[in-house]
């Protein structure tokens, strides 16, 4: 949740932010009176509409036929349109719910709306599309349909908050020629001004709260987040994921709209160590909520890629230096730990190192391959580390598929890999079996994952231990401008070594594990860009998309391109070119990433008005909170 | 050794081949300073429109008449992929952090790979490419294939026509203008934007060459083969010294050479008996790009340029 | 006033909590509920498939998904189990052995998975067989051919350990293809010395080491030895050296992606001898890319030819008239045999325990699978002691005309 770069930053924009020029205006004229009439009369009427029956046979995904108990994809259409009218109520200035818009906006309101039509449309619409034509909808279905419409409408009435009026004179040169076309230019000047703009809006501080209910609502707000995750991954159906994630994305957004987040945020840093320790505490209950050794298999091999992403945050979030063949190291940490393994393929079957000497091992070798690449390309121009690196982790692929005493020394046992290593034991605990832990029962993937949670936590600790101190202030400044770092005295070229060096070690220390829990290293998986990660670009992807620079960013970008292609098994063989295409969308639109580093959002903002209020649709923002589970 | 022309001969159309594609590499960086990861998959673009023209031609036309326009067909796909992705990806990035548009780069190289196996038809395997008839001739001891000829000549062509084109028309210069200085080119009253677009618009076309010619010569063209050919095409650009377009050949000529060479021969070198062969050829182009940074880092042809901030 | 606001919030989260649970169950529930009614009294058990199902290898995977869905509409329509209708979960691994692990986990976890049929690679097989060991559920890898997975790792020396009771394959090893190319290289070909390329993949490495072991101990000369990396197009280098070596024919062990490519820059240079690979390159397709230049080249293949066999002859027109995508051609049979070991074996299970199916049936069909014994559409279907297949039934193919001829069929033994 420590979001690094410096809660002064933070609160130097929330300083600069103008209340004054507030602007609110609907988009569909009514009265006010009538506009809260509509929008409560669409929440009632979408909230019935999921006690009905939609379609008549069963064979759409979650069951929707029954009436008097909703199901399925009717669920999400019921809390959204539950959070809708709820929060309305509280917005419309209701007592006892105003808390729920802190910043008394519309806004929230509005895209709660888009959240329930979001999920009620595409149900209706791909019960549709799916069974073949409207006549499979019964009339709970039409009623869901224009509930959600009625709600939607209401809210576009309600005076919402929107960006300054454009000045008269303003001339657009993004437009290019069109420029010249009255019209564009009108049109467009009139979709500036339509959007919102609400992050700028007072919020009452929440840390006036008392203290013992401040961290009521934090443990509360991550135990629900446990809550949303589960029901997340317990998903059956693509169908019903995608409304999930609809009500998530677009309904986070909202909740963030009236300032809940801004507040929620002000608890966890007013509050660090109870939140840091909370977050941990619903880590660790993940196993424990759900005896399913799939999820814990997900949970592990996300912890994985979150942290081999977090150590690659240190190399290109912090210092700045391209590396694009990352995985490479985490390979050498997984052969390393094999080898080292007792497993009968291993050339030295017979040695058994104890998890914390292979752990050291893993790493330890990861390190001296870090500075072996390092030191001859970091004293060079930082593009040319991007192409040694690129090479670095395409060689090593080849490497160790010669390495098998047959087209080369036998170390790797080439490309059979090394098979059969056994569960790791600590403590006499061994990993592989399922063990009770009162009344639950933790298998062994479960057991993987706490394991895997510990290193998390160590890598996480080192990442906000070094990004806080001499060094790490170094990372930042050689990342800024190298130049005037070295010239400010900084030893550039050893401070990225460190870095690199440092970052190859964290990969090397999750390879150990992920040796372990796959049960065999094979050369195969470390490519530069695959289908499944790990591979240096979804490595690179999860850090942009999380946000460079900061600790939960790649962590949660790792989660997000992990769980979503498992889940939307539709996209398929269509998965790569997604991955590609939302590559290219999320550079475009919001590269900060998800959670941005104050200070990066300001770099590439520098034109615009800090903090853009209007996320693009599509782009599913899912902020900060949700992280911790 | 009486392999070793034949050897070298290899090396030079596989270099040339590299070196055609380093050149849309080499150009864009020494203009906008951008990594164009997607120029790879630009030059597997070229070969399949090249391809898909061919397919649609009468199945009568001879082969020689149908190249200039799979030539033509080549060039328009990886043109207009190339100035699109300018146009539509990099240019909004263009002040924003170095990483941005490498990432973006990397997604647009794996979407229009992605793009080619699942929607060229049949593609997910190897395709049939045509080649040309006739050879191999035999000049001295050495073997040359038709579509080897091909290759080089279309590397030479294409060198003196850029090198004429940079040094001697008014666009050249304002490229040149605009690669040491974006800034005071746009003083000078140079469009960079237009000279950006041209740069890319000429790697496009080098590369849609480059395309012809790889399906020319190997006979097939696959969808994955745009990420070693850039990878390649790179290093290339890199060991020539990245921003010379005549170093991006020669980086590409000495890399193919020492490739093929280093699967000829490095296993007689006593005590590397395992080391050789064509599994080890890429290890070993690796620690000469190493090499090579470590004794000259401005790369072989490079300049020692300031560090542009 | 606050303290209120906090009280409402948390009851409002309590229910929504709780109004996620009970539906979460509920869903559940009635999907299962939905199978029964519609199934009768028939009980569902579902066979697993694991394979490649998009990327690079999904042709030859989704031939194994499709294998074995064919096997299942045909058990189901003969009604071979009475009182069980057998359904299909084909789970995609990408090729990569995380995702094959997960996959597995998936299968374990749920009840009605009784068996998985699948790999199609060795490598992700190895981070699969733990996973199924534990849960006591059979695996049947139609394609896998690293020996290590059954044999253990000293196979090669003789000491054979069995390390998984509950991997067992229909494929069989390298060893026996790689002997078996190298005596008709050697006896029916006569040839005298080879050049042996591979892809350092587990598959072709494995396929190359065997061959040249066997050419050489019957009397052959290794003319030479390359390895190459797969995705590699430039074979010059290599051809050069292959010229120069004098040998009269190649091996090469791997993929058709890169041996099309080699015949084809090998006779673009004069050199006109033939190429001869194992079932990997045993693809319409390589012929289709090499062209001309394939004519003569060999491949070994396991199984008697299809086209003498009438029941493969159905499953190849079932395959094509459903239309089903994918390559059925290399491990297709394979798959639909392993299904019908699979299918079998829960025929014996349910008969020994009165007709139902027993609560512990994956346990059980261990056992039952271990003992199969029925003749398949690629040969007669039963294990050996470590899994093995005991098929060695193995033909040559020669591409003659455009198309691959049998030009030998016998058993290997040795």
């Amino acid at each position: 949740m420590t979001d690094l770069p410096i809660a002064a930053a933070e609160e130097a924009v929330a300083a600069t932010a103008t209340h004054g020029n507030r602007r609110t205006a609907p988009f569909i004229p009514l009265p006010l009176t009538a506009a809260r009439a509509t929008t409560l009369a669409g929440a009632v009427i979408t909230i019935a509409s999921t006690f009905m029956s939609w379609t008549y046979t069963t064979d759409f995904p979650g069951d929707l036929t029954v009436s008097g108990y909703p199901g399925g994809l009717q669920i999400m259409t019921l809390i959204g349109a539950i959070l809708t009218g709820v929060v309305a109520l509280g917005t419309f200035g209701l007592t006892g719910l105003r808390w729920l818009t802190p910043s008394r906006t519309n806004n929230g309101v509005l895209l709660l709306a888009l959240a329930t039509l979001g999920t009620t449309w595409y149900t209706v619409i791909d019960i549709a599309a799916k069974l073949g034509g409207l006549a499979n909808l019964d009339p709970g279905g039409f009623v869901a349909f224009i509930g959600a419409l009625v709600l939607f409408a209401g809210a576009l009435a309600l005076p919402l908050d929107r960006h300054p009026e454009e000045p008269a004179d303003a001339e657009y040169y993004e437009l290019g020629r069109a420029e010249g076309i009255s019209a564009v230019v009108r049109g467009y000047a009139w979709l500036r001004e339509a959007r919102l703009h609400h992050s700028e809006l007072r919020v009452p501080d929440a840390r006036k709260l008392n203290r013992w209910l401040q961290r009521l609502v934090i443990v509360v707000v991550y135990a629900l987040g446990l809550k949303i995750l589960t029901f997340g991954l317990a998903t059956d159906y693509s169908d019903i994921f995608i409304g999930y994630l609809i009500v998530l994305a677009v309904g986070v957004w909202g909740l963030s709209a009236g300032g809940l987040l801004k507040q929620f945020q002000q608890l966890t840093q007013h509050n660090k160590k109870f939140s840091s320790t909370v977050g941990v505490l619903t880590a660790i209950a993940y196993p424990f909520a759900q005896n399913n050794e799939l999820w814990a298999n997900l949970g592990a091999s996300v912890l994985i890629v979150g942290t081999v992403a977090l150590g690659l945050n240190i190399v290109v979030g912090l210092t700045g230096l391209l590396d694009l063949g990352y995985v490479a190291f985490l390979g050498v940490g997984a052969y390393t730990a094999a080898l080292v393994s007792g497993s009968p393929f291993s050339i030295w079957s017979g040695t058994q190192f104890p998890f914390w000497a292979a752990a050291l091992a893993g790493m330890g070798a990861a390190c001296v391959f870090g500075v072996l690449i390092g030191a001859p390309t970091l004293r060079l121009r930082g593009d040319y580390l991007a192409i040694v690196t690129l090479g670095f982790g395409e060689i090593f692929r080849i490497i160790v598929r010669n390495l098998d005493g047959v087209s080369g020394p036998k170390v790797t046992n080439g490309p059979n890999g090394i098979a059969q290593i056994p569960d790791l034991s600590i403590f006499g605990y061994n990993l592989g079996d399922t063990h009770s832990v009162g009344s639950f029962t933790l298998g062994r993937f479960a057991n993987y994952y706490l394991l895997m949670l510990v290193i998390t936590i160590i890598v996480v600790l080192v990442f906000t231990r070094a990004a806080d101190s001499r060094i790490g202030r170094s990372w930042i400044a050689i990342r800024e401008d190298e130049t005037a770092a070295t010239a400010m005295g900084i030893n550039g070229f050893r401070v990225k070594l460190v870095a690199f060096a440092l970052g190859a070690s964290l990969a090397g220390l999750a390879g150990t594990v992920f040796a372990h829990v796959t049960n065999s290293v094979v050369p195969d998986p470390y490519v530069f860009s695959g289908s499944v990660p790990p591979n240096s670009a979804f490595l690179l992807a999860a850090v942009v998309l999380g946000g460079m620079g900061t600790v939960s960013g790649p962590i949660l970008g790792a989660a997000l391109l992990y769980v979503i292609p498992q889940k939307l098994s539709f996209l398929s063989q269509y998965e790569l070119f997604a991955f590609g295409i939302a590559l290219i969308l999320i550079m475009r639109f919001r590269p900060e990433g998800i959670i941005p580093n104050r200070r990066r959002q300001l770099e590439f903002h520098e034109d615009e008005t800090p903090a853009p209020g209007n996320r693009p649709m599509g782009d599913d923002t899912v902020p900060a909170t949700t992280a911790g589970a | 050794m009486h392999t070793l022309p034949q050897q070298l001969a290899n090396g030079l159309f596989l270099g040339s081949m590299y070196g055609l594609i380093a050149i849309g590499y080499t150009m864009v960086y020494g203009i906008v300073q951008l990594i164009n990861f997607a120029h790879g998959e630009i030059f597997m673009t070229g070969a399949f429109g090249a391809l898909a023209v061919y397919t649609n031609l009468p199945s009568s036309m001879s082969i020689w008449a149908a190249l200039p326009l799979m030539l033509v067909g080549g060039a328009i796909v990886s043109v207009l992929i190339a100035v699109g992705a300018e146009r539509f990806a990099y240019r909004p990035l263009r002040n924003a952090p170095r990483l941005a548009p490498l990432i973006t780069a990397i997604g647009l190289s794996l979407a229009l790979q992605q793009a080619v196996f699942n929607w060229y038809p049949h593609a997910t395997a190897g395709k049939h490419f045509p080649q040309l008839p006739g050879g191999p001739f035999h000049i001295g001891s050495v073997d040359v294939q038709s579509g080897d000829l091909f290759l080089l000549g279309a590397a030479i062509v294409c060198m003196i026509a850029l090198g004429v084109f940079v040094r001697s028309s008014r666009t050249g210069r304002a490229m040149q203008a605009t690669a040491q200085d974006p800034d005071t080119a746009k003083l000078m009253g140079v469009d960079t934007n237009r000279i950006i677009i041209i740069a890319f618009a000429i790697g496009g076309l080098f590369a849609a060459v480059a395309g012809v010619a790889y399906g020319l010569k190997y006979g097939q063209v696959k969808y994955d083969i745009g990420f070693q050919a850039g990878l390649k095409a790179f290093t290339a650009a890199v060991l020539g010294g990245i921003g010379n377009i005549y170093g991006a050949m020669l980086g590409g000529l000495v890399l193919g050479i020492a490739e093929a060479c280093a699967t000829a021969y490095i296993a007689n070198v006593p005590g590397m008996e395992q080391f050789g062969g064509g599994a080890w050829a890429q290890v070993w182009a690796f620690v000469l790009l190493i090499v090579v940074l470590l004794v000259r880092p401005q790369g072989l042809l490079g300049e020692r340029v300031a560090d542009r901030a | 006033m606050r303290h209120r606001s906090l009280l409402i919030l948390t009851s409002v989260l309590a229910t929504g909590a709780l109004t996620l649970t009970a539906c979460g169950s509920r869903s559940d529930d009635s999907k299962k509920g939905g199978d029964n009614s519609s199934g009768g009294s028939k009980t569902t058990v579902v066979i697993g498939v694991d394979a490649p199902l998009t990327g690079a290898n999904s042709a030859t995977g989704l031939g194994i998904q499709y294998g074995v869905q064919i096997a299942v509409d045909d058990a189901n329509a003969k009604n071979l189990v009475p009182g069980v209708t057998f359904k299909v979960k084909a789970l995609d691994d990408k090729a990569q052995p995380a995702t094959g692990q997960t996959n597995a986990t998936a299968l374990v976890q749920e009840s009605d998975v009784i068996a998985a049929v699948g790999p199609l690679n060795s490598g992700v097989a190895q981070s699969m067989q733990q996973v199924f060991e534990s849960a006591k559920m059979v695996e049947i890898s139609p394609s896998n051919t690293n020996p290590a997975l059954t044999q253990g790792k000293d196979w090669a020396t003789g000491t054979k350990t069995r390390p998984f009771t509950t991997y067992f394959r229909t494929a069989t090893t390298d060893a026996n293809q790689g002997n078996f190319a190298a005596d008709y290289a050697v006896n029916t070909l006569k040839k005298k010395s080879a050049f042996v390329v591979d892809d350092k993949q587990t598959y072709g490495a494995g396929l190359a080491g065997i061959f040249q072991g066997k050419f050489k101990s019957l009397g052959g000369k290794i003319a030479g030895t390359d390895h190459v990396n797969t995705g590699d197009t430039d074979f010059s280098a290599l051809v050069t050296k292959i010229k120069n070596s004098h040998a009269d024919m190649v091996y090469y062990g791997g993929q058709y992606d890169e041996s099309e490519l080699v015949t084809k820059q090998l006779k673009a240079a004069g050199v006109h001898i033939p190429l001869m690979g194992g079932d990997g390159m045993y693809s319409d397709t390589y012929i289709k890319t090499a062209g001309q230049a394939a004519e003569g080249d060999l491949a070994t293949s396991v199984g008697v030819p299809v086209e003498t066999l009438p029941a493969a002859k159905t499953f190849i027109d079932t395959y094509k008239s459903k239309g089903y995508p994918g390559d059925y051609g290399t491990y297709g049979g394979y798959s639909y045999d392993a299904a019908t070991a699979i299918i079998k074996a829960v025929k014996t299970v349910m008969d020994a325990n009165g007709g139902k199916l027993p609560s512990d049936a994956r346990a059980k069909l261990v056992d039952a699978v271990q003992k199969t014994d029925f003749d398949g559409i690629a040969g007669h279907v039963s294990f050996d002691q470590y899994g093995d297949t005991t098929n060695k039934q193995l033909t040559v193919y020669q591409v003659k005309g455009g198309k691959w001829t049998a030009v030998k069929t016998g058993v290997y033994n040795g």
